[in-house]
């Protein structure tokens, strides 16, 4: 898709044409039934462009002209801030505020849960006094928040046999069952907590926060990668749902990072796998939309009605069909319907077969949802997904380590 | 980037070695009196810039040894009636330029020359990753010595800008938050510290022009690369912080702020915003000073240092979407 030749401008509107809204982003929400389902309730026309974590961030950071909507993760928010590439966003225009859930406002569903290293959302959140992000609450915000999950790791039971399922730990990713046939995931802000949770949990590495990692800490972890990497002990990084399911349904894979909709996906073609419930606790991530800082006049309208929308209930029931929560559940709940909502959020087991996204059926009848109940699952987050301090070092030498060839 | 620094140690100054060469040539006759003396072709030949020519004419003049007609430039000689301005070319004239005086002016060239060139080329590396020179890579690229080089490095070394490793080699960078967080923690000791010692000592007049400049600057609106809080922030330093009595202490600040400084015109030159909240912060703490109010500035400096720190890391943190530069200076070698 092309952008609007004239920089800092939204597209033109014509009188006779339908207001267009052009959203930038990833797989991980930019699903054809959406955009599809958002032009009709809407009365608008979308365009998606559908990027990789990498590239979507740094589009988005550098070309603010080149979309009116920003879907991605909070760990991506400092980029793009900081590129002043995005606007903060009026909570008294977002309808439903006030029903968004304490996990995103807060940090934590109970006060007795914690919070977990690294950015919880709250964290980036608020636009604070001097343009800097924080968690005390203000009127305006930085990314609206949208869907979130906790992520961990699958296994082939067949190959880790005698593995407890119980006492699973982020350690298994680097058992010996695992040689040669380890794959994570390649984006700079996520393998490496994978990595790290691993090693921590192997006693090999400890880390003083592993949400803020040191350059000395960060020096040692891609020593151990690299010397991995030397004997062959991965059999590749993945970058995609797509790619991350080809590595497990060849058996290329027995054991790698995963994300639920790639879980749901293998399940779907009945290959057995398990989704760790780590011991140490889950990796958190939190996606949200925000507002090209081009955006003004009418199409700053739209996108606001885009926002808006995406809290109504709709959107955030086609996400729970691939294992995405959404901030506010009340709303979803009540699209869902009780089948699906039991499974997916109460922990129930399956009533019946149910569909993912694109209507295939991802779940059997009588599994349970691995870690449990919507509460049991976000009380149990050891680290989110962040963009630490040493960001730009971390970046550089996971390049390093992902790019082809010898080291 | 920034003008060399000034070479204040044993080596002579370029007006100095000019000097001397005119002088030795006036003496032993080989410029006659009337001869016309202008900076162009005498930095020509010399190769330096006017500017070194025309303060050693300015003092050969002082001295009378040459004199200002009613023409441009001067003569030769002093003033003498009946004498007609002679306008030669110079290079006929088989002037004799003392060796070491050759020497050291070709030297003095090449340093400032080689000094900009490398910085510049470290400076765009930094955020990159780690980087380690060779001192006769360097030299071979150049085509100068391995003394020159090394002169050149060790005052990057002062500015903070490459180190030596244990193995004793030239290390450039990387540019972390780690060490920008430990140099915002010396400023926090001895800023405010500074500022409150050199109350007695600044201009108050300089300090209202600065707040007026401030306030031009903060309503400026528009430009995206605007770098107008870097010069206020070193202004407001310069004219408050800096003028403390303690020399020992000022000369700790300026060098703690050298790699600071480079770094931050790093990030402005890969395209980053520039930081413009901190124009109001500096607002905030010239109005106190001019208020008296010494020991509040003190603190709202020590807390704008803070918000400096965190808005600085937060710039470093997004140069991560940039990819590696094609090519880096060929004495580069990553680490």
């Amino acid at each position: 898709m092309t952008a609007a030749k004239s920089p800092r401008r939204g597209p033109a509107i014509s009188k006779s044409a339908r207001p267009r809204l052009r959203v930038l982003g990833t797989e991980i929400t930019l699903l054809e039934p959406l955009r599809e389902q958002a032009q009709r309730d809407l009365g608008i026309d979308i365009s998606f462009e559908v990027l990789d974590f990498v590239e979507a961030q740094r589009k988005a950071a550098m070309q603010p002209e080149s979309f009116d909507v920003y879907d991605q993760c909070f760990h991506n928010l400092d980029i793009v801030w900081h590129w002043r590439a995005i606007q903060p966003i009026d909570t008294q225009r977002i309808a439903q505020w006030g029903d968004v859930s304490e996990l995103t406002k807060s940090g934590r569903l109970r006060a007795a849960a914690s919070v977990g290293r690294g950015d919880a959302p709250v964290k980036k959140l608020y636009v604070q006094p001097g343009q800097a992000l924080g968690r005390r609450p203000s009127r305006y915000i930085s990314m609206l928040p949208t869907v979130y999950n906790m992520d961990s790791f699958v296994y082939d039971p067949g190959v880790f046999t005698g593995f407890d399922a119980s006492q699973a730990t982020w350690g298994w990713l680097f058992a010996e069952q695992a040689r040669g046939r380890l794959a994570l995931v390649d984006e700079p802000a996520i393998g490496p907590f994978d990595a790290a949770l691993a090693l921590e949990a192997l006693g090999l590495m400890q880390f003083s926060d592993i949400g803020n990692m040191k350059v000395p800490e960060i020096d040692q972890m891609m020593a151990i990668l690299n010397a991995h990497k030397r004997e062959g002990f991965f059999c590749g990084l993945w970058k995609t749902a797509a790619e991350s399911v080809d590595f497990m349904q060849s058996g290329r894979a027995s054991i790698q990072s995963m994300w639920s909709p790639g879980t749901g996906a293998i399940r779907g073609r009945g290959i057995e796998v398990v989704e760790a419930v780590p011991r140490e606790g889950y990796r958190a991530w939190h996606g949200g939309l925000c507002l090209s800082s081009c955006l003004s006049g009418p199409t700053l309208d739209v996108g606001y009605d885009y926002l808006n929308w995406w809290l109504s209930g709709w959107p955030g029931a086609l996400m729970s069909r691939q294992g995405y929560y959404i901030s506010v559940p009340s709303a979803v709940r009540r699209v869902l319907g009780k089948d699906e909502w039991g499974y997916w959020y109460e922990g129930h087991a399956a009533l019946r077969d149910l569909p993912g996204t694109d209507g295939r059926i991802v779940v059997r009848a009588g599994q349970v949802r691995s870690g449990g109940s919507y509460a049991a699952r976000t009380s149990h987050i050891a680290v989110w997904n962040t963009t630490m301090d040493e960001h730009n070092y971390l970046v550089r030498r996971w390049t390093e380590f992902a790019s082809p060839g010898p080291l | 980037m920034s003008p060399p620094p000034a070479r204040d140690a044993a080596p002579e100054k370029r007006y100095d070695l000019v000097e001397r060469v005119v002088r030795v040539n006036i003496v032993s006759g080989r410029l006659r009196p009337g001869t016309v003396l202008l900076e162009g072709p005498i930095a020509e030949l010399v190769q330096t810039s006017r500017a070194p020519v025309k303060k050693a004419l300015q003092a050969l003049e002082a001295e009378r040894l040459i004199h200002v007609f009613d023409g441009r430039g001067y003569l030769v000689g002093p003033p003498h009636p009946g004498l007609e301005p002679q306008r030669v070319d110079l290079r006929q004239l088989g002037l004799d330029i003392p060796e070491d005086i050759e020497a050291a002016l070709r030297s003095r060239g090449s340093w400032e020359r080689i000094y900009v060139a490398v910085e510049s080329a470290i400076a765009s590396c930094l955020a990159f990753g780690e980087y380690r020179m060779i001192e006769s890579d360097i030299a071979t690229h150049f085509h100068v010595s391995r003394t020159v080089v090394r002169d050149v490095l060790s005052r990057l070394q002062e500015r903070g800008l490459v180190r030596k490793s244990q193995t004793s080699r030239w290390i450039a960078g990387p540019l972390t938050a780690q060490s920008m967080r430990d140099r915002f923690e010396l400023r926090k000791v001895l800023e405010p510290m500074a500022l409150v010692g050199a109350s007695a000592d600044w201009d108050r007049e300089q300090i209202s022009q600065l707040r007026i400049r401030a306030e031009a600057a903060r309503q400026q609106t528009g430009d995206t690369t605007f770098s107008g809080s870097d010069d206020i922030e070193a202004a407001l330093l310069q004219c408050t912080v800096l003028k403390a009595p303690n020399a020992q202490l000022v000369e700790f600040i300026q060098q703690n702020l050298l790699p600071l400084n480079a770094a931050n015109r790093i990030l402005t030159q890969l395209g980053l915003p520039s930081d413009r909240v901190a124009i109001d912060e500096h607002c905030m703490i010239l109005d106190l000073i001019l208020n008296n109010s010494i020991e509040p500035a003190a603190a709202l400096l020590r807390d704008h240092l803070t918000m400096a720190e965190h808005r600085s890391i937060a710039r470093l943190k997004v140069v991560a979407v940039i990819p590696n530069p094609v090519s880096f200076a060929p004495y580069l070698i990553r680490v």
